[in-house]
């Protein structure tokens, strides 16, 4: 068996091996994996597979990735097996991070302090003055407890002799540590056994150390502290791990215009008014913070942020300017800093590294950039990584005359041989890869010191050759199994106790950009819903028979299409153009159409992920998968219909998650809001077309208006015959109890608005007044077509839905008000 | 010889479009206190009132007033007004004798005493200022090898006045360095701009500084280019004889008809007004600058421009 195994795993001749040894026997803590590994019957690791793949994608776990060919949203790449490390090992890694991590923190507030290390000769001025980190209003900024570093990541590298090498430090705002997370979740539940078996080490308690160190830091009185993650927003390339953090330790996911500067202090801007915040974790770079103070031309920040912070009224995780540490000039310098600082050899050394700026390096790199890999010093000169090896004639010739030009921008590392650990290998049943792996590793600042994450994020190169690690550049991932000596600390995360202030804390935060939000995301699913069974009706009536060009019915269809812009008002229609319009409707979401509608639903709800339960957002990421597939196909008629369905059930799910999982709170109630009002303005345009028939002798064909109102069943049940005027629009208009009538949406709508005026001053409500009287007030012969009354009540309604909906807007949501910086 | 003594009044006003909901400003309109230049009196004043107000010194120890006003507004003046007295700083010697401009560079680079370290923070890159082989070439001709420093930075200041155009049509706030240099002109921003890179980039260190000028000249001195607005010039860090001010706009060194309101890198770290504005749409800007000799030659005169630069 463990030949079949290995059988195309490659010793490793110049490179660690993680898991055999040097006579290609498993390591001691790879024992147990390996004897599973071989003993496993082949289906069983099928399944693993399969149920690795199954939840990342049902997690909807990406990672964007700019310009890919995958869209915006590209899946998580997590292979099936962890990598393990023993626990003596993890000591050694665990006591250099805590090190160095002390170590960054204090060169940061010496920087951004007295400058002792400048005065000293210890650090080059240049890579201070000189670095466009550097950020002079953070100079003299208090730093709580002393700590500027909260988080603080290490990519780490092992050499071919077993020694882990630090090739980065992540100093600005960390990311993957949320990815860690959910590898683990994931991987965990693939070995139960093993997992429980080998004592794998857990990560909640880190997570909790980083939460309680933040509440303990942060400035704030007697009230619970308001923690919130700031994040640029959905098209970070992490920003999942964004949400995913946030829910995780319940911080409130903000962007910059949820925030505002008032008095000196942060404030978000909640549905019920300004909340406090006394501590922001940032994913922002710290440079696009404040407008105000740093980067003028910058949307994403809170203008008045650096003021607030120098106050000391506000706890920001990094401290502004901590990217200054990213440069990969300062890795030369550390040996000796540390020895000053902290009068303590470096733990862990640095892969080699020498800064251009020295004369001296300049010229020993350009004689051996071969070896070398190129890196820009500052992260903000966005510069590609360049292998000496790969540039020859005119472009090395172009990158030397570059690095003499500006020998301070560039920083040549060492090329470092990648130690390889196994992955399972897809396109075969029982058969390991080997593939170069980094890790990045963790810690956080606690007021007892540092603590490191027992984990990390392992990451996989793509090919067996490939000599970068990078997510960006389309990389895998591992999960990061730390051995336990002793019993395993199962404190999580997500079972604490609920204190008071938790209680008090609940519903409070939602945030105005949560509540416009949620109101479209009503809506839209709502408009989904009502594309969708429009679509329905035409491809029906397309199967069943060329419609003729005199048939009420289908002229009714056709102009509502038109009004939904799936036609466009010169379309002939010919039978071929109609068709093609339909499909269009359904595959391209460039179109008006249910394809659209979909892309906007599911970009309201990507907004609203860590608002979102797990269940409900798999449906709507089922939703965007299948539409993906189906995406520009030539759909033959019939399938597209099965196509609508699928979507209209799903949608009904998540009707039903609105209805039946979530909290009746305000956010809620906007939710609700969005679904009455759009589902009202669909019904009252169908209604308004039914209306415009001509009411002539013999039966009206009705059943279109029935269907787009899903109430054929009801009808049929309660009348037993072909539809009539007046007990149609009796269901369909006055019968509060059909849940698709009109008298149902006014009358929902008013309750809403009301429960939302209690506790937020009117909003409304009286607006439907004179619709809801005139509903009440209509006898039997209004409802026939021509009627003037039950005309005036639908123009009616559908002018009170539009200014509620412009109301609302101007009165809760995220002011949409341009913001604009200036210098004079 | 007495100190010149200066009556300052600097007024911007704003007219917005549409309605100013939430307004944040961040002032660099109060004249520095100096050995040579000492501040009598200074007040800003803001219509509408601000909701709150605060002082502050920034990292180069200039004072800040920062300013929040939270009402809705349509228009905006903010209205500074100095008195300064100014010391002659030349001596007559113009320039001072200076090392070779290689040992100013060599000695900065390896800086370890106070006033050199601050100095050695004006040597880099900065958002206005970038580096180019253009630059590096435009400044090559008067810093010739083992020239003393301050003779070939003053011959730098005379080439820039000589080379360039006052055109205050021909850029903005935002025209970057190389295109100032391709096109040749400009205004006193650019000018002081493109001299201060001139120096970084031989590594000498160079700072922007903002202020103004008399407006009217004493009798038989010529009107000053940039004298209705403010003004723009670099100072320059010499080991021997600290920091010396050259103004290129008028090929001159400093003496004591500049009035220095703050110094940075460029630009950027001292604008008069910074702000952050929610709404206001389109806008409308007119910036008013008035100084005056209020003693010395016995004459009280005053000359008032007007400007959107």
């Amino acid at each position: 068996m463990p030949r079949q195994l290995l059988s195309a795993y490659p010793p490793a001749s110049a490179r660690y091996d993680e898991m055999l040894d040097g006579g290609r026997m498993p390591r001691e803590h790879w024992h147990t994996m390996f004897d599973q590994l071989a003993s496993a019957p082949p289906g069983l690791m099928r399944e693993r597979l399969q149920a690795v793949q199954r939840q990342v994608s049902e997690n909807g776990i990406t990672y964007n990735v700019y310009a890919d060919a995958q869209g915006a949203d590209r899946p998580w790449d997590l292979d099936v097996l962890p990598l393990i490390l023993p626990h003596e090992e993890w000591r050694t890694i665990e006591r250099a991070i805590i090190q160095r991590a002390t170590l960054l923190n204090r060169i940061l507030l010496d920087v951004y302090g007295s400058q002792y290390l400048l005065q000293q000769g210890l650090l080059p001025p240049a890579l201070v003055h000189g670095h466009s980190g550097f950020l002079r209003p953070a100079h003299g900024v208090p730093a709580q407890g002393n700590v500027m570093l909260h988080m603080y990541a290490a990519d780490l590298a092992r050499s071919p002799d077993g020694r882990w090498w630090v090739v980065a430090d992540r100093t600005q705002a960390p990311s993957g540590a949320g990815y860690a997370l959910e590898n683990r979740l994931i991987i965990s539940r693939v070995f139960p056994d093993l997992f429980r078996d080998l004592k794998v080490q857990h990560l909640a308690s880190f997570f909790a150390a980083m939460r309680d160190s933040l509440a303990h830091w942060a400035p704030h009185d007697d009230e619970a502290p308001l923690i919130v993650l700031l994040t640029p927003g959905p098209y970070n390339e992490t920003y999942f791990e964004h949400a995913y953090l946030a829910r995780y330790l319940g911080f409130p996911l903000v962007e910059g215009h949820d925030l505002t500067v008032r008095s000196g202090c942060v404030w978000l801007k909640t549905l019920s008014g300004l909340q406090r915040v006394h501590a922001i974790v940032r994913r922002l770079d710290d440079d696009f913070c404040d407008p105000l103070e740093l980067t003028g031309d910058s949307t994403l920040g809170v203008a008045g942020l650096a003021d607030a912070a120098r106050r000391g009224n506000v706890l920001l995780a990094n401290a502004l300017g901590s990217n200054l540490l990213e440069s990969g000039a300062l890795l030369g310098f550390l040996p000796a800093l540390s020895r000053k600082l902290l009068g303590e050899e470096l733990e862990m050394p640095s892969v080699g590294t020498w800064w251009c700026g020295e004369p001296a390096a300049l010229e020993q790199v350009i004689a051996n950039l071969d070896s070398l890999v190129i890196k820009p010093t500052f992260p903000q000169l966005r510069r590609e990584t360049v292998f000496g090896d790969d540039v020859t004639g005119a472009k090395r010739d172009q990158l030397i005359a570059q690095m003499r030009a500006k020998p301070q921008d560039f920083v040549a590392q060492e090329l470092v041989q990648l130690s390889q650990a196994p992955v399972w290998d897809r396109q075969h049943p029982r058969r390991l890869l080997a593939r170069a792996i980094g890790m990045r590793v963790y810690a956080c600042a606690t007021p007892n010191g540092y603590v490191v994450m027992p984990g990390g994020l392992t990451r996989v190169a793509t090919g067996p050759s490939a000599r970068v690690i990078s997510m960006q550049r389309g990389g895998a991932s591992k999960d990061t199994w730390v051995l336990a000596p002793g019993p395993v600390n199962t404190f999580s995360l997500l079972r604490r106790t609920t204190g008071a202030q938790d209680l008090v804390r609940s519903g409070a935060n939602l945030t105005s950009r949560v509540v416009e939000n949620l109101y479209w995301f009503g809506r839209y699913s709502e408009r989904c819903d009502n594309t969708a069974r429009l679509l329905r009706l035409a491809l029906e009536r397309m199967i069943d028979a060329v419609p003729s060009a005199d048939d009420v019915g289908w002229a009714s269809i056709t102009a509502l299409l038109r009004r939904a812009e799936i036609l466009e008002d010169e379309d002939d229609l010919d039978d071929v153009a109609l068709v093609r319009a339909l499909r269009t409707a359904i595959v391209d979401d460039e179109h008006g159409g249910l394809a659209g509608n979909l892309r906007q639903l599911f970009r309201v709800a990507s907004q609203l992920r860590e608002r979102l339960s797990l269940d409900n957002w798999r449906t709507v990421n089922k939703l965007v998968q299948d539409f993906a597939e189906r995406k520009n196909q030539t759909l033959a008629l019939s399938d597209a219909l099965s196509e609508i369905d699928r979507t209209v059930v799903a949608l009904m799910t998540l009707a039903g998650f609105a209805l039946d999982g979530m909290t009746r709170d305000q956010g809620w109630r906007f939710l609700s809001v969005g679904r009455r009002i759009e589902r009202m303005q669909f019904q009252c345009t169908a209604l308004e077309r039914a209306l415009e028939l001509p009411h002539g002798p013999g039966t009206p064909d009705l059943d279109w208006l029935l269907a787009l109102a899903d109430s054929t069943i009801t009808y049929r049940s309660r009348y037993m015959a072909r539809p009539e005027w007046m007990p149609v629009f009796d269901l369909l208009v006055c019968d509060d109890s059909n849940p698709r009538s009109i008298a149902f949406q006014v009358k929902g709508l008013h309750d809403y608005l009301v429960r939302l005026g209690t506790a937020l001053g009117d909003c409304g409500a009286d607006s439907l007044s004179p619709s809801m009287a005139l509903l009440k007030s209509l006898e039997a012969e209004d409802l026939q077509p021509g009627s003037k009354r039950l005309s005036t009540l639908i123009e009616g309604l559908l002018e009170a839905s539009y200014t509620l909906s412009e109301q609302l807007g101007l009165r809760f949501f995220s002011h949409s008000m341009l913001r604009q910086t200036y210098a004079t | 010889m007495s100190d010149a003594r200066y009556h300052i009044l600097h007024e911007t006003h704003y007219v917005y479009e549409s309605r100013v909901a939430v307004a944040q400003q961040v002032l660099h309109l109060t004249p520095r206190d100096l050995a040579y230049q000492k501040r009598i009196a200074h007040s800003i004043g803001i219509d509408p009132q601000p909701s709150e107000t605060t002082e502050r010194q920034d990292y180069f120890g200039n004072s800040v007033r920062y300013a929040v006003l939270d009402s809705p507004h349509e228009t905006l003046t903010v209205r500074a007004e100095s008195e300064v007295s100014v010391a002659s700083r030349t001596g007559g010697r113009v320039p001072p004798a200076s090392p070779p401009w290689e040992s100013v560079r060599d000695q900065l680079r390896a800086a370890t005493q106070a006033a050199e370290l601050e100095a050695a923070e004006f040597r880099f890159e900065s958002p206005h200022i970038e580096f180019s082989p253009d630059l590096m070439r435009y400044v090559s001709d008067c810093f010739s090898a083992r020239r003393p420093f301050l003779e070939a930075v003053h011959g730098l200041n005379h080439r820039i006045f000589e080379d360039f155009a006052f055109d205050d049509s021909a850029t903005s706030v935002s025209t970057p360095l190389s295109e100032v240099l391709e096109r040749r002109r400009g205004v006193c921003q650019d000018f002081a701009h493109l001299m201060t890179g001139c120096l970084r980039v031989l590594g000498l260190p160079a700072r922007y500084v903002s202020g103004y000028i008399l407006t009217t000249p004493p009798p038989g001195h010529v009107r000053m280019v940039g004298a209705d607005a403010s003004h723009a010039w670099v100072s320059v860090y010499c080991p021997v004889a600290g920091w010396v001010d050259f103004d290129p706009t008028n090929d001159l060194v400093v003496d004591d008809e500049h009035i220095t309101l703050a110094w940075g890198r460029d630009f950027s770290d001292v604008a008069p007004m910074r702000g952050v504005i929610l709404g206001g749409g389109d806008q409308e800007l007119k910036v008013h600058v008035t100084v005056t000799q209020t003693e010395a030659p016995g004459v009280r005169e005053q000359f008032a421009g007007l400007v959107a630069p």
